[in-house]
């Protein structure tokens, strides 16, 4: 049991003189603190003790965790237990950027990530959405293949072998670009690879394109962020998010 | 050209070696976009040929295997 834990909420009778103890139980500690849910139970209802009633509050040392009174049952408040998919940041693209890159957006808290885009425009009709892992639109040894998919028929197949980035399908200008990817392993000391869709409608918004890709870089650097990039043109506006995937 | 690169929400003109390479980048884009867009000129002259000398499209896929 520590310091702040009590064993008793008192209630003080008129003209009951209060002691420097009474005070600083209560007081000391504002949520009564109970090193378990039995302890905290005793402390109600009992001689000289406080009756339990609704919007009562209380701390259990044993599982760390506050918790409220609703009238009938004690209930949880926090802390609240975190998901499998945890945000850890929003970047929105600017006006007529060349590229926009997410830094210190891995570590090693999670191991795999889940990136997504929407809103984004090209300047620039049909060209292509380049991926590279780091702060720079390009490096070295990047391994890629993207199956694009047009409404209009005009089906193709994007590869780099040992090339300088990833491809990741295309761009759009009158409309949006969508995106989402899985980022596998970008701040272990091996390959780090990339899975994803996009789509996109091409420059006068009158044919989708569809991409799958995969692609990774075979070097064994420790990422931290990412660049996303077109071939030609700028990029304005779209936000892009980051999630990481939970470990356990 | 300036150019512009955003790293996270700060947007800051490119270096002149980030010019640089965005330039380079950019002409290296429009060379492959050309190099395509010859191709599937190409590709789309030979099945031309190839309907004139008779063929069916049914036996030019067959031929291309598309």
């Amino acid at each position: 049991m520590g310091a702040n834990a009590q064993t008793s909420v008192p209630v003080f009778a008129s003209g009951e003189v209060l002691t420097a103890v009474n005070q600083n139980l209560s007081a000391g500690t504002g949520v009564p603190v109970f090193a378990t849910t039995v302890t905290r139970d005793a402390a109600f209802g009992g001689a000289g003790e406080k009756v339990l009633a609704e919007g009562q509050l209380a701390y259990i040392e044993a599982t760390n965790v506050v918790q409220f009174y609703d009238g009938a049952t004690w209930a949880t408040l926090g802390p609240a237990t975190a998901g499998a998919l945890v945000f850890i940041s929003a970047t929105t693209i600017g006006t007529t950027v060349s590229s926009v890159s997410v830094s210190s957006c891995f570590s090693s808290t999670y191991e795999n990530y889940l990136v997504t885009l929407a809103g984004a425009d090209s300047s620039a009709s049909g060209t292509r959405l380049r991926i590279a892992l780091g702060a720079s639109a390009t490096g070295t040894g990047y391994y890629s293949v993207a199956n694009t998919l047009a409404s209009g028929g005009a089906d193709q197949i994007n590869r780099t072998n040992n090339g300088t980035y990833i491809e990741g399908g295309y761009w759009s200008t009158s409309d949006s670009t969508s995106l989402t990817m899985t980022v596998y392993s970008p701040n272990v000391a091996r390959h780090t690879t990339v899975t994803g869709q996009s789509v996109s409608t091409d420059g006068n918004g009158t044919e989708t394109v569809f991409a799958t890709f995969g692609g990774g870089v075979e070097d064994v650097t420790q990422y931290t962020g990412f660049t996303l990039s077109p071939a030609t043109g700028t990029l304005t506006g779209g936000t892009i998010r980051v999630y990481g995937f939970a470990n356990s | 050209m300036t150019y512009k690169v955003q790293i996270d929400d700060e947007v800051r003109d490119a270096t002149r070696a980030e010019a640089a390479a965005i330039e380079a980048a950019h002409v290296a884009a429009e060379a492959q976009a050309r190099a395509e867009a010859d191709k599937a000129a190409a590709a789309a002259s030979g099945r031309a040929k190839l309907a004139a000398l008779g063929l069916t499209t049914d036996e030019i896929n067959a031929l291309l295997g598309a």
